[in-house]
């Protein structure tokens, strides 16, 4: 009996499942989080898609309620190659969905940046730069477009002496001195299991980094020069100012 | 915690960038169900191996299913009496070769358009290749299952009939009265494929197939979807950066192990270039394109499917010529192009 009731519910549990991903992906556009998990341009897939599958559910619904409502008419069972065992696969995607309804994703922070290997260059594999824009103030660009500036044109001497101000994260490499920490952002290409980490170092003019935590977002103001870090000639950004800043609803660069 | 943390969003990522396109790939394979008139698209084939396992590679553009939706449509097309070379290069190549797949890779490869033409181009050249090698096999009937067999033994001695002079509507023991060993329609996926093909139906009830259709795929599909993603991110967050590295950056290493994961985790072609893309900061890019082009044509679940249509035997053919093709020419990439 037990059985039968389970079998009687399995329409309703696909509806359910399929349902609450529309909503959960809704809830990612809704609240802001979409940014955290892919990039902005596919951000209209996804609510397409939300659209799309609350659609599909209700009309499902709809038909099932209808059906319950003649019992005589059944549709005829389409036969369909399985996998799973009737029901498991609407209930992992339901619990899923409730899970990610549930759980708020987190930006990215150092330890990943560490993880993944923080560098001032961008690997080969990454989005080349669309166009070199030399008239941009240099206090105008973000930290990629540094990376990017760098990447056309490497020797670090030429951009001695620009003002910047630029926003990021609090990064300890190991291989730097006290006097020094990154400035970090996570890019992303596509989604977050793409992101990776792009810095700068920062030189601090007084003080140790001790008194800036890892992970605090920051805005710095200063200047341009070269140092050698780590045996090698760096791009470094001098800092005159520092002000903490909250971390944007937006954190990755593109 | 934040590990755990950093794993939970990842897989969401994976999930959010995915569902859309599953969805779309989902509903595609539905409503061409009802357009494409299989019979008619069978006449025009050609019936030199070469040619017909080219062909059969390129129609997955008609059927954009991925590699679950494939299987049921190639015993179909051997059934309605397709030459074996266009069943097997369907069979391989649809899964990639088909407008929804492409949109998908394009998306998540954008920084290296490369590997969308090699995936394309690798995928093509294999499923060619191997479908005019077992387009050398007179009699296919030894390598199917025997449902499937006798129902094309039925059909050859059928056409024996028809060259012999006898006309078609005159041809005995077509139907049930005992004259024939086997009747004309032997399973109930083909009746129902002959049902839906000459559809009469009002549109009401043919939405409620779709609708059926739809919410079938995407419940086998996501839960699939789901278990290769938090393969992804396991792997991704908790396995040691250096291991990964060590195996990844090795252009022979890192196609094998690319490829034994894209066996195992089975993942949909529609979306299994995000699942590659977690890896494309670590990993080689021929074992990325190993991954992307092996994955569709041989995985877990797809053997288990493809069980429905051939003997161990001719699937271990398949499983070889496939693994011994990709590994060679994405290995080829690694070593003289990349």
């Amino acid at each position: 009996m037990a059985r039968l009731s389970f079998r009687s519910l399995l329409p309703w549990l696909d509806v359910m499942a399929i349902a609450a991903w529309g909503i959960a992906l809704l809830k990612f556009w809704l609240t802001g989080q979409l940014f955290l998990l892919i990039h902005p341009n596919y951000g209209w897939l996804t609510i397409g898609a939300a659209v799309a599958l609350l659609l599909v559910s209700a009309l499902r619904a709809f038909f099932i309620w209808k059906a319950s409502r003649r019992p005589g008419r059944q549709m005829p069972p389409m036969q369909h190659l399985s996998l799973f065992p009737p029901g498991w696969g609407s209930i992992l995607m339901l619990i899923m969905a409730i899970a990610g309804l549930v759980f708020t994703p987190q930006a990215f922070a150092s330890q990943t940046a560490l993880d993944r290997g923080v560098a001032d260059s961008i690997p080969y594999t990454r989005v080349k730069p669309q166009a070199f824009r030399g008239t941009i103030r240099s206090e105008d660009k973000n930290l990629i477009d540094w990376i990017r500036s760098l990447q056309v044109y490497p020797e670090p001497d030429a951009y001695a002496g620009q003002k910047a101000k630029i926003q990021g994260f609090v990064v300890y490499s190991p291989k730097l001195s006290e006097q020094y920490f990154l400035l970090t952002r996570f890019a992303i290409t596509c989604c977050a299991a793409d992101a990776y980490p792009v810095s700068l170092p920062v030189k601090l003019t007084t003080g140790d980094r001790k008194a800036y935590a890892a992970d605090t977002w920051l805005e710095v103001e200063g200047q341009m020069i070269t140092e050698t870090l780590d045996g090698k000639r760096q791009l470094t950004l001098q800092a005159n100012s520092l002000k903490p800043v909250p971390q944007p609803k937006n954190p990755y660069n593109y | 915690m934040n590990q755990l943390n950093n794993a939970f969003t990842l897989f969401l990522s994976l999930l959010v960038e995915a569902i859309p396109f599953l969805l779309l790939g989902v509903l595609f394979s539905g409503l061409l169900q009802f357009f494409v008139d299989e019979r008619r698209l069978l006449a025009l084939l050609p019936k030199n191996p070469l040619l017909g396992s080219l062909v059969g590679s390129c129609i997955g553009f008609l059927f954009p299913v991925c590699e679950c939706g494939n299987v049921p449509v190639a015993r179909r097309l051997l059934m309605q009496g397709a030459p074996l070379p266009v069943a097997i290069g369907f069979l391989l190549a649809a899964p990639t070769i088909n407008p929804i797949v492409f949109w998908a890779t394009w998306t998540a490869f954008r920084g290296q358009p490369e590997i969308v033409l090699y995936r394309i181009g690798f995928s093509l050249l294999i499923a060619t290749i191997i479908g005019w090698v077992f387009g050398t096999q007179k009699d296919v009937r030894p390598l199917l299952q025997p449902a499937l067999a006798s129902v094309l033994s039925y059909r050859s001695q059928a056409s024996a009939d028809y060259s012999s002079g006898t006309p078609p509507l005159l041809q005995s023991g077509t139907y049930f009265l005992g004259q024939s060993a086997r009747p004309l329609i032997t399973d109930p996926s083909e009746l129902q494929a002959a049902m839906v093909a000459t559809a009469t139906k009002p549109n009401g009830y043919r939405l409620r197939l779709l609708l059926d259709n739809t919410i079938q795929e995407m419940r086998e599909l996501g839960g699939v979807l789901i278990l290769g993603s938090a393969i992804a991110a396991v792997i991704q967050v908790f396995v040691p950066r250096e291991l990964i590295l060590g195996l990844g950056q090795s252009p022979v290493t890192s196609i094998l192990a690319m490829m034994l994961l894209a066996g195992v985790v089975s993942i949909c072609s529609t979306v299994d270039s995000f699942f590659a893309l977690s890896f494309a900061s670590t990993f080689t890019s021929g074992s990325l394109v190993a991954f992307l082009v092996f994955g569709p044509m041989i995985d877990l679940k797809g053997v288990g499917l493809m069980l429905s249509i051939f003997k161990p035997r001719a699937i271990l053919y398949l499983f070889l010529l496939a693994a011994q093709l990709t590994f060679l020419l994405t290995l080829a990439l690694n070593l003289y192009i990349s």
